[in-house]
């Protein structure tokens, strides 16, 4: 391959990466809650990696659906990696929030690499902005990966991307594979100029990956379903907040 | 004797074809389509008649028939007729219901289970998909000294073994010593410029030849499997540049469309299209118009290419910045990029460097000096193009 340090980017390139940039995340009080900015203006460092993990039920997939359907709104598309919820379930719990995903489907602003569906049995056929692929199938994730990732990168150099989550990975696969596969996930995303959210719930891997894990993302935010506390995020003091699941989705106080 | 692999060009580079009861493994940098090089070549050997098996771990046989039916391929008779079978070492572990002639319920018994399979099919081919997933369960030494005693058996059994597999971040001297267990090691590669926008196979090793050392691009399709292709490199750059020569000067043979003269300076307002083999490399080469008026050329051509040469002119500094205008362009679309600092030999060339420096460019976008009229520097150019589509 051709590795990024063997071909650089000039600095008037539009997409190199800037650690100044930020994107908003779309939940209120969040983006002033990791901004230390007196204005308050500030939000989810571009072209990072960031994990949002915690115990089960604390709104992690709402933190990535809020996040996607926020870019989505400002016309960045979306890579979306699932492997908690199929499809129509992802959908469905979406429209729980009023969060209609259905219309930028259909604008293909958004690419669904969809990894559970197929273990229950079903076969689901794949559309330009839909495929299907197996939790137990890490190389045909990174396949669709990276068709997706060309795929949103010609839509907008400034993309966003999900996985939802480590979970049933970790049962499927041995735990060293799931690291693997979210570093070459990281690398892959962050290479192409896109943003990653990453979901993992508390507690589904031994102690040691759990912090293999925390170590391989650039950022690190935990929800405990009251608390959401910045672990680790350069440039940012560690803080900790208040949050709210509500009807439009996460509020942080 | 010599069996054929059924992918497109492979056979070329491995000296005809493949030794009965040789092992093959398809090592895959994460995001290429490694599977379809395993099941074209079972499929292959199965429409030739010969008897095989799938070791699966990474979905159960009923998915992996429906993906060979998205091939166009009929595993499904095949199955049916028994000339080909599945050691299912998925089913259990999602809770589906086992399919196969083998069961896996538990790691330690893959051993086994595959040996079984391995002398089930002399004179035939086994798959083993996926290796990599086996290494975290079954640990680096154990999976080194599986791979070793399947290899023995099928070379009693003159059975092909091939083995998928992607390399995750696994320590390097691993790797080498899973390259080291098998007779013939073909690298899957991605060309990327921020994302992958090309694929192509080599042969890094084979037991029974030297093979070329060659890249050949390829895509896979759905139906179809993999397929190669003659890549596009693009030669763009501003007017009066040089292109037309530099195409000329790296091509077997090229073509100028419509080259007319417009004042005294004859130039292209179409395209130069030229050919390109350059140790193995075979790829179209397409020179674009300099003139702004026909940047959507350079545009819908770019999408396509996976490599350009951007020409300056040394002497004339005022034109950089149309050229860093068409980098924008070709990067629009993420392309690797060489720059070629043309007409060196006239009085007042800018040197490379200075060319860098002026340019703004970073320190690893290579640049090359030429003199297209005279071919000097394009040996040079198409051996950092190599470089650059081959990588490490």
């Amino acid at each position: 391959m051709v590795s990024k340090n063997m071909i650089e980017y000039d600095s008037t390139s539009p997409v190199k990466s800037d650690m100044n940039n930020c994107v908003e995340s779309g939940i209120p009080g969040f983006d002033k809650f990791i901004s230390d900015d007196e204005n308050g203006i500030g939000g989810i460092p571009e072209n990072t990696s960031t994990l949002i993990y915690g115990p089960p039920k604390t709104g992690k997939s709402v933190f990535c659906y809020q996040f996607m359907y926020h870019g989505l709104s400002k016309n960045e598309p979306c890579l979306y990696l699932t492997t908690d919820y199929g499809i129509k379930q992802l959908q469905q719990r979406m429209m729980d929030f009023e969060w209609y995903l259905q219309g930028y489907m259909q604008d293909q602003m958004v690419y669904i690499i969809d990894a559970l569906s197929s273990l229950s049995g079903t076969k689901m056929t794949d559309t330009s902005i839909y495929k299907p692929s197996s939790v137990q199938n890490p190389t045909d994730i990174m396949v669709k990966l990276g068709v997706g990732t060309i795929f949103v990168y010609r839509k907008s150099p400034k993309f966003r991307s999900i996985f939802d989550s480590l979970k049933i990975l970790l049962a499927f696969n041995p735990d060293m594979l799931v690291v693997r596969i979210l570093k070459a996930y990281i690398k892959r995303i962050k290479e192409a100029g896109g943003t990653a959210i990453i979901a993992h719930t508390e507690g589904t891997a031994d102690i040691e990956i759990e912090e293999v894990i925390k170590k391989t993302a650039d950022n690190v935010l935990r929800l405990d379903g009251e608390l959401i506390k910045i672990e680790r995020m350069p440039g940012i003091r560690k803080n900790e907040a208040q949050y709210q699941i509500t009807d439009g989705g996460l509020i942080v106080l | 004797m010599i069996k054929k692999s059924f992918i497109p060009k492979l056979d070329d580079l491995l000296g005809g074809g493949i030794p009965e009861g040789v092992s093959v493994i398809f090592c895959a940098y994460p995001g290429v389509n490694s599977e379809a090089f395993g099941y074209q070549m079972l499929n292959g050997r199965l429409e030739e008649g010969d008897n095989g098996f799938v070791f699966t771990n990474i979905a159960e046989p009923d998915t992996i028939t429906y993906e060979f039916n998205s091939y166009g391929w009929d595993l499904e008779t095949m199955l049916e007729e028994e000339q080909v079978f599945f050691v299912d070492g998925s089913s259990h572990f999602i809770g589906a219901p086992p399919n196969g002639r083998y069961i896996i319920e538990d790691y330690s018994q893959i051993e086994e289970a595959v040996i079984k399979a391995i002398r089930d099919v002399p004179n035939g081919i086994g798959l083993i998909n996926n290796l990599s997933t086996l290494i975290d369960y079954l640990g680096n030494e154990d999976t080194l000294n599986i791979i070793k005693k399947w290899n023995e058996i099928a070379k009693e059994k003159k059975t092909t073994l091939v083995y998928i597999f992607t390399e995750w971040d696994y320590d390097k001297n691993f790797i080498d010593e899973i390259k080291n267990s098998v007779d013939c090691v073909v690298h899957l590669k991605t060309i990327e410029e921020r994302v992958i926008i090309g694929q192509g196979f080599m042969v890094a090793g084979a037991s029974w030849t030297k093979p070329s050392d060659i890249m050949v691009l390829f895509f896979v399709m759905q139906p179809g499997g993999v397929k190669v292709y003659i890549p596009k490199i693009l030669v763009t750059g501003p007017y009066n540049a040089g292109k037309s020569s530099f195409v000329k000067a790296i091509s077997t043979k090229s073509v100028s469309v419509d080259r007319q003269a417009l004042g005294t300076i004859p130039t292209t307002i179409a395209m130069d299209i030229g050919h390109l083999d350059y140790k193995g490399f075979f790829a179209d080469i397409f020179g674009t118009p300099g003139q702004e008026r026909f940047d959507l050329i350079l545009n819908v051509l770019s999408k396509e290419a996976v490599g350009a040469f951007v020409l300056v002119d040394s002497t004339a500094p005022e034109t950089f910045g149309r050229a860093k205008e068409m980098i924008r362009k070709c990067r629009a679309e993420a392309i690797p990029k060489i720059i070629i600092a043309n007409k060196q030999d006239i009085p007042g060339a800018l040197a490379p460097e200075k060319i860098r420096e002026m340019m703004k460019l970073g320190k690893d976008i290579p640049i090359v000096p030429a003199i297209a009229t005279e071919k000097k520097g394009t040996t040079e150019a198409l051996d950092v193009l190599l470089t650059l589509l081959y990588g490490d």
